[in-house]
């Protein structure tokens, strides 16, 4: 509320400033997320990276406008947020295509609910399905589609409402590894097509370091900032850049820092069960 | 298209006419002739079994006569109205409840104690307040059919996949359209069945109340017919409402079924 700005001649479009997030447990209060402050800017494919349980899940929904922040301030493009905003949009981990519609009908599904008429948002949604690669499966249903097909239509439905900021939480998890390494290329080619403003929630270093222009690293509970890491790779990239040297380099020292965080959270997950346990117990 | 989809397994051509048909064809002549042979074996007091030729000849006075389908028209009306208004009812009680925890737990339990109560209970209660006319049997129906439809509703609201809900917020989706383009859709399934228990209960209830006392309806020609013991009336009457019940329940089935080839 009261805190400057970090620089002044700041052109981030999204701009997270000290924000805090704290829940009430049964245990107690626990901060999931702790005086987070990172911007991103215009074009740029910024991702996110931690251990399970830095709070980086939190951050997304928090961004997102589906969670409300206990402190701190998230804006875009200098207004404040608070709920969903339509500059922001969402692509989640889960399975989110609507099985009851269509492809078209679901990437037409945000421009239906701002009352475009209906040729209208068919011509749309067929551009994104095609962009998505896609063409042809416009009249199927999600169940005749497989997994990786499927967070493509949620990614085309996504872009389909043409966001400031694309938001994504760890959207190729549930997916097999060459699939998701295509997928990736997809995202790769259509956000540089694009220029779309990226922001990628991942737990995945060479996802993160294959796609981003800067990695945030988080640490294990409670979730700050450890380090950004630029990746300065050259564009456009591709799936190929895995096998170069600067890549690997760049994976190490993710790693490193990543290594720390999670075998923290892993230590901290052991010492839980133990507790849990022999309360259990007496 | 979706029609891409439908799978039709392959299957031997079938013969003329299947060993299963055949057996069903031999069941149902054996019965027909039991009957036939009972009904003039004179073991029976007078039509108690009346001969399939007075139970044919009923069935084309019934049909040929314009007094019947005013009465069908009465009854179908009745349970349409019953299913209209507990069904509305049951989806708004239904929605709400599995939307809110707190009225949840407050008052869901009611429904699953009220909900298997035999609703002809109510009937005296119904006659006073509505009367012997069709409103007592809309009313014991729309009490029926509200139970099932509110119960597979709220257990359907429950069951929505969240992550369908944040898609919806996402986009900023209104109230009204989260209803209409999500909750319901998504809920479907347990909706189509609600409806078809629904139905079903609200069909015994309304021809339950009309057998017991009424001025009109099925159910009043029915019992009418069994009163001045004109049983070959009466059974013509029965076998039309026995096709009408199979009629109406593959309709309601279809609708089921049309949407599975979608998804389930």
């Amino acid at each position: 509320m009261t805190a400057p700005a970090p620089q002044p001649a700041n052109n981030d479009i999204l701009v997270v400033d000290d924000v805090v997030v704290r829940f009430d447990t049964p245990d107690g209060t626990v901060t999931a997320v702790d005086h987070v402050s990172f911007g991103v800017r215009p074009g740029e494919f910024l991702s996110v990276i931690g251990p399970s349980g830095c709070g980086k899940s939190t951050l997304f929904n928090v961004i997102g406008g589906l969670l409300g922040h206990t402190e701190g301030v998230v804006s875009v493009a200098g207004v404040t947020i608070n709920g969903p905003h339509q500059s922001i949009g969402m692509v989640f981990q889960e399975e989110s295509t609507f099985p009851w519609r269509s492809v078209t009908d679901n990437v037409a599904f945000p421009l239906e609910l701002v009352g475009m008429p209906k040729a209208q948002r068919i011509e749309r949604a067929r551009h994104f399905i095609s962009l998505v690669g896609l063409d042809g499966f416009e009249n199927r249903y999600p169940n005749e589609l497989s997994g990786g097909m499927r967070q493509r239509v949620s990614l085309a439905r996504t872009l389909a409402s043409e966001p400031k900021i694309l938001l994504m939480d760890e959207p190729f998890a549930a997916l097999d590894e060459q699939t998701r390494l295509l997928l990736g290329d997809k995202v790769l080619q259509i956000q540089q097509q694009l220029e779309q403003t990226t922001l990628l929630i991942t737990h995945n270093i060479t996802e993160a370091v294959q796609m981003s222009d800067r990695i945030l690293v988080m640490t294990y509970r409670p979730g700050k900032v450890k380090r950004i890491v630029d990746i300065d790779l050259p564009r456009p990239r591709t799936s190929e850049i895995v096998g170069s040297e600067a890549f690997g380099r760049y994976v190490a020292q993710i790693w490193a820092d990543l290594r720390e965080e999670a075998s923290r959270g892993m230590r901290d997950e052991e010492d839980h069960m133990m507790h849990h346990h022999a309360g259990g117990a007496s | 298209m979706a029609d891409t989809s439908r799978v039709t397994p392959l299957r031997a051509p079938a013969p003329a006419i299947s060993p299963v048909t055949l057996l069903r064809v031999a069941i149902i002549l054996t019965v027909l002739s039991v009957w036939e042979l009972l009904s003039y074996s004179g073991w029976l007091y007078r039509d108690v079994v009346p001969s399939l030729l007075a139970i044919g000849r009923a069935l084309v006075d019934l049909l040929t006569h314009g007094d019947y389908y005013f009465n069908l028209a009465v009854t179908a009306g009745e349970v349409g109205a019953a299913l209209l208004i507990g069904g509305g009812l049951g989806l708004i009680v239904g929605i709400t409840l599995g939307a809110n925890r707190f009225l949840s737990k407050a008052f869901e339990s009611y429904l699953y104690y009220l909900g298997p109560t035999p609703k002809i209970i109510f009937f005296p209660i119904m006659i006073m307040w509505f009367g012997v006319g069709p409103g007592s049997k809309i009313a014991l129906g729309t009490l029926s059919c509200f139970f099932p439809v509110a119960l597979s509703a709220a257990a359907g609201m429950r069951q929505i996949d969240k992550v369908l809900i944040r898609v919806g917020q996402s986009f900023r989706a209104s109230t009204v359209q989260m209803v209409f383009k999500i909750y319901l859709p998504a809920m479907r399934h347990p909706i189509i069945n609600g409806v078809r228990l629904g139905l079903g209960v609200a069909l015994i209830a309304t021809l339950l109340a009309e057998t017991k006392l009424s001025n009109k309806g099925i159910g009043f020609l029915i019992i009418q017919a069994y009163s001045i013991f004109d049983m070959p009336r009466m059974y013509a009457m029965l076998i039309v409402l026995f096709i009408l019940s199979i009629g109406a329940n593959s309709i309601v089935g279809r609708l089921g079924g049309l949407d599975s080839i979608r998804r389930n």
